[in-house]
């Protein structure tokens, strides 16, 4: 390794002229190299320590492990001379990849196996913990109290009370409520403030008690009185009796029994359950849902067609219109870099801005493309326009990336190809069809197919535009220009009874299957072009 | 020890000095592990609410927490619906102990158990209208009260005073919108906010209107989702006046919520169905405007009341502030002076009657007129399912030419909720 300073801006100029990037990786090599690398990875340690603290801090020992293992690793990566050179430029793309795609992919499909929608958030002891105290209820004749935490004289924590309804002063302890002489005992605005025997506790010294003034207890006829905040406390009996041998909850006055229904719900037999619920594993429920369930499966298909049509459409449009302009604007003329930018606007603008903005354009009363062209088309209320709109809108977004890709893969061609062709007698139509095409797919296909997998999921255009309705006639939560994701959304997050975050992850992956499925026999079809290069 | 073996170990002290000073140096980074390790007397208060109660609920907490020795954050979400959606998923280190929010969260929220029922004062009650306590009341085995009413949202009729009148009954409102439409150069009707997704909050006045309603209820007065009212016998001989509607253009469905503003800004519509959070932007555009209720079609056309409120999370107990939340959103919250101080800027109308007496803003108050008897939004979770469907239904009947008749529409939405319901 070099310790000497970068070389001096005197030295007569290199014969070989180097690229930018090797000139800029050689100007920070040597010394401030070293430097710059020992800074950074003491940022990323001190950023693991940091992480790892926490980590153990919330006994999260698995996530410890990797992030232990990968921090060393990184390290070593790093640190080793002339070792491991090829990782170096690895390891950060695989850091990514686990963090952004693999990661969240194995959440998603754990989820699915789960019941995790709502009313089934909490794990199951917070749950009955939750029912024990929602069940509880003010008597109808239940008393209310003013409230002054205070110490008797032995320390301990107490409640001095004043009955709201009667004026009756108590003590509330841990064995009951016992009154409290008048004698000795000043009451302010229905407050106790003063109390022979007892320190009042005000100001900051309260909330320090929180834990033990939450779950102070005076038990009372039938039931306990509670602090309620600071300065209130209730009486409240409970409607429902927990049993943790049997794990059963037991109503209190008509004795019916709720059972753990083994889907996260106290149960009774007639199918009432308790809330809330807990999260647990469900197994393949979820996806037999899919299958079975008549209000899924039934625009499953419909929804799906659409969601083919659309992708495959605004794909073949966008690449036709795309390499028509491209090829146009190949030729040399008066204003060509001019035309060239004014393509790639559309690109240049944030969809959603775009997107938003044709909602308004393309509004059937008040829009100006009706306006302007005088007509009355119904562009986002009928079924089919709507489709044609999401296209049209879907075709002015795509078509700048592939007029972009076309520009570049047409300049790849070698000419010759072309002019042998022409010598041998081919017509414009013919070089086109048989050479110059054929020689760009074998660019340009995986990128169709990429560009086929992202609009088969491009939630932005569909709910921006129209959120996938207009509606149809099955009345089904599918719109007509929903596709499957922008319905995934709505059976997870607009159906039924709030969100469900299990099923909407079930059909993600069914998606998924869908998407990797097209994907593979798509890559598998371009490989023969690949024959003729 | 050779020379390489001395610099590669010089190079190693070096980094590990580096990532010690990186950890010193970064604002309490360890210090914030300590915090979570040992319980400290007094842990940070955190509130979740939206931007636009951000100062106002950081300047109440402040002066709240100061006398209580707390410290309080007040964390601004973007949209008040990230509220909802970010508390479902948080972790107990970051979770708020109190979170702003509409009642109609309360079912999903209590049936999850992320919130904590409060019990307040009978003096703080006295204070709080009952319709807006029951707004936030849920339990399928005891109703529980979840949350603090601290101000009220509804929709009301909006007359631009200028191109007409206020009008007596709906015959004359009809009349005064058509003969205003007729006058041609886009004039619509009566301007209220629909679009493809349809909007039945804003077309909620007409729907009760014609004797529709969402749920019924059981006989201790608890919503009942079995009942469900879109197609009630009485609505269903009503609906032929939406398709009458239609032909005529009174209402349209091609409006959605830009277009709305745009027109009545403009005075192509001289009525406008919306709510107090456009009371600023007629008053910029210069218009002069009386806001009332709808009037009433075949029973009062009352609209969807949302309470906005304050609820207390379960983390408040994780975090050992839970008497803190509590006398926060139970007590201090409650207050008329609180109540004042949140509701001015924003321009909403509180909940505490006292606070209601000191409303000065004229369009506020008739705001709150044109509220009275309103329906608070069903805060039962089956809600999700009626939303999109009763939309539709609308934006089917409304469309203009093509549009399905109501009847027919209404009858398939109501069974689209109730299989939903059923299978959900």
């Amino acid at each position: 390794m070099s310790t000497s300073a970068t070389p001096t801006p005197a030295a007569p100029p290199d014969p070989v002229r180097w690229s930018l990037p090797a000139r800029l990786v050689t100007a920070v090599s040597g010394t401030p190299a070293l430097v710059l690398k020992i800074a950074l990875l003491a940022l990323v340690n001190a950023a693991a320590i940091w992480a790892g603290a926490h980590l153990a801090n919330a006994e999260k020992w698995p996530a410890l492990v990797v992030l232990v293992v990968s921090t060393v690793a990184i390290d070593v990566v790093y640190l080793a001379p002339r070792r491991a050179v090829p990782l170096k430029y690895l390891l950060p793309g695989m850091v990514f990849l686990l963090a952004f795609q693999v990661i969240p992919i194995l959440y998603t499909a754990q989820i699915a196996f789960t019941n995790y929608s709502t009313g089934h958030i909490l794990v199951k002891d917070e749950a009955i913990a939750t029912i024990r105290e929602t069940s509880l209820a003010a008597p109808p004749n239940g008393s209310t109290y003013t409230l002054a935490p205070a110490f008797d004289s032995d320390r301990e924590l107490v409640l001095l009370l004043v009955d709201d309804a009667t004026g009756e002063t108590y003590v509330g302890t841990r064995d009951g409520l016992k009154p409290l002489p008048r004698e000795g005992t000043t009451v302010e605005d229905g407050l106790v403030t003063a109390a022979a025997g007892y320190r009042i506790v005000t100001g900051p010294a309260l909330f320090a008690l929180d834990r033990q003034l939450s779950n102070y207890r005076v038990p009372v006829q039938g039931g306990a009185v509670r602090p309620e905040g600071i300065d209130g406390a209730v009486e409240l009996r409970p409607t429902l009796r927990y049993d943790p041998q049997s794990d059963t909850f037991t109503r209190i006055g008509n004795g019916r029994v709720f059972r753990d229904n083994g889907e996260g719900s106290y149960a009774a037999a007639s199918g009432d359950t308790l809330e809330p619920g807990w999260k647990t594993g469900v197994g393949w429920h979820n996806f037999s849902r899919v299958l079975n369930d008549r209000l899924i499966r039934g625009p499953f298909l419909r929804v799906f067609a659409w969601t083919v049509v659309f992708a495959a459409l605004t794909v073949s449009l966008s690449f036709a219109l795309g390499l028509l302009l491209a090829i146009t604007l190949d030729k040399k003329f008066r204003f060509q870099r001019f035309y060239r930018t004014v393509f790639v606007i559309p690109y240049a603008i944030p969809s959603f801005l775009t997107l938003l903005v044709w909602a308004g354009l393309l509004n059937d009363d008040f829009g100006v493309v009706n306006n302007i062209l005088g007509t009355s088309i119904p562009w986002l209320f009928d079924p089919w326009w709507a489709k044609v709109s999401i296209i049209i809108v879907s075709l002015w977004l795509t078509f700048p990336y592939f007029f972009l890709v076309s520009l570049g893969a047409l300049q790849s061609i070698p000419s010759e190809l072309v002019e042998a062709a022409r010598v041998d007698g081919a017509g414009p139509w013919q070089v086109f069809r048989r050479i110059t095409l054929p020689l760009l797919l074998v660019a340009v296909a995986p990128l169709l197919i990429a560009s086929f997998a992202f609009n088969f999921n491009n939630f932005n255009n569909i709910f921006l535009l129209t959120g996938g309705n207009p509606p149809t006639e099955d009345q089904s939560i599918a719109g007509a220009t929903d596709i499957l994701i922008s319905y995934t959304y709505k059976l997870a997050f607009a159906a039924g009874k709030g969100t469900d975050y299990a099923l909407a992850s079930t059909i993600s992956i069914f998606i998924f299957l869908i998407v990797a499925l097209i994907s593979t026999l798509a890559f598998w079809r371009s490989k023969s072009l690949e024959a003729l290069s | 020890m050779s020379r390489k073996r001395t610099r590669r170990v010089g190079t190693l002290a070096l980094m590990a000095a580096c990532s010690a000073a990186i950890l010193v140096a970064a604002p309490g980074a360890l210090a914030r592990v300590d915090s979570v390790q040992t319980v400290s007397a007094t842990p940070t208060f955190v509130i979740w609410t939206d931007r636009d109660r951000e100062a106002d609920i950081k300047s109440l907490a402040e002066a709240w927490a100061r006398p209580r020795g707390l410290t309080v954050q007040v964390i601004a979400k973007a949209e008040q619906n990230n509220i909802r959606s970010d508390f479902v998923t948080v972790q107990a280190a970051n979770a708020p102990d109190v979170i702003t929010g509409a009642h109609d969260w309360v079912g999903e929220l209590a049936s999850n158990g992320s919130i904590l029922p409060i019990s307040p004062r009978q003096t703080v009650l006295k204070q709080i209208p009952k319709y807006t306590r029951d707004a936030f009341s849920y339990g399928k085995t005891v109703s529980q009260l979840y949350g603090m009413p601290t101000h009220l949202e509804n929709v009301g009729l909006f007359v631009n005073t200028q191109l007409a009148k206020v009008p007596k009954n709906w015959a004359d409102l009809e009349k005064q919108a058509l003969a205003f439409k007729r006058k041609g150069g886009g004039r619509v009707g009566i301007d209220v906010q629909q679009g493809t997704g349809g909007d039945a909050y804003h077309m909620y006045p007409f729907f009760s209107g014609l004797c529709g309603y969402v749920f019924g209820k059981t006989k201790g007065g608890a919503l009942n989702p079995k009942d469900v009212g879109l197609d009630n016998k009485v609505f269903m001989r009503n609906a032929p006046m939406i398709d009458r509607w239609n032909k005529l253009g009174l209402v349209n469905s091609k409006i959605d919520n830009n277009t709305a503003s745009q027109l009545f800004t403009s005075k192509k519509a001289a009525f406008w169905v919306t709510g107090p959070w456009n009371i600023d932007a007629v008053r910029k555009a210069g218009i002069r405007f009386r806001i009332v209720q709808l009037p009433r079609i075949k029973c009062a056309s009352v609209p969807f009341l949302g309470v906005g409120g304050m609820m207390v999370s379960r983390f408040a107990r994780t975090h050992g502030l839970e008497s803190a939340a509590k006398d926060f959103v139970a007590s201090y919250m409650a207050s008329a002076a609180a109540q004042n101080t949140l509701t001015v800027k924003n321009g909403r109308y509180p909940a505490n009657t006292l606070a209601a007496k000191n409303v000065k803003d004229v369009a506020l108050r008739q705001i709150g007129q044109a509220g009275a008897g309103g329906v608070p939004m069903p805060n039962i979770k089956e809600m999700a399912s009626v939303w999109n469907d009763l939309g539709l239904a609308w934006v089917k009947s409304t469309r203009g030419t093509g549009a399905t008749k109501a009847q027919p529409s209404f009858r398939a939405a109501a069974r689209a909720i109730r299989q939903k319901i059923a299978q959900g």
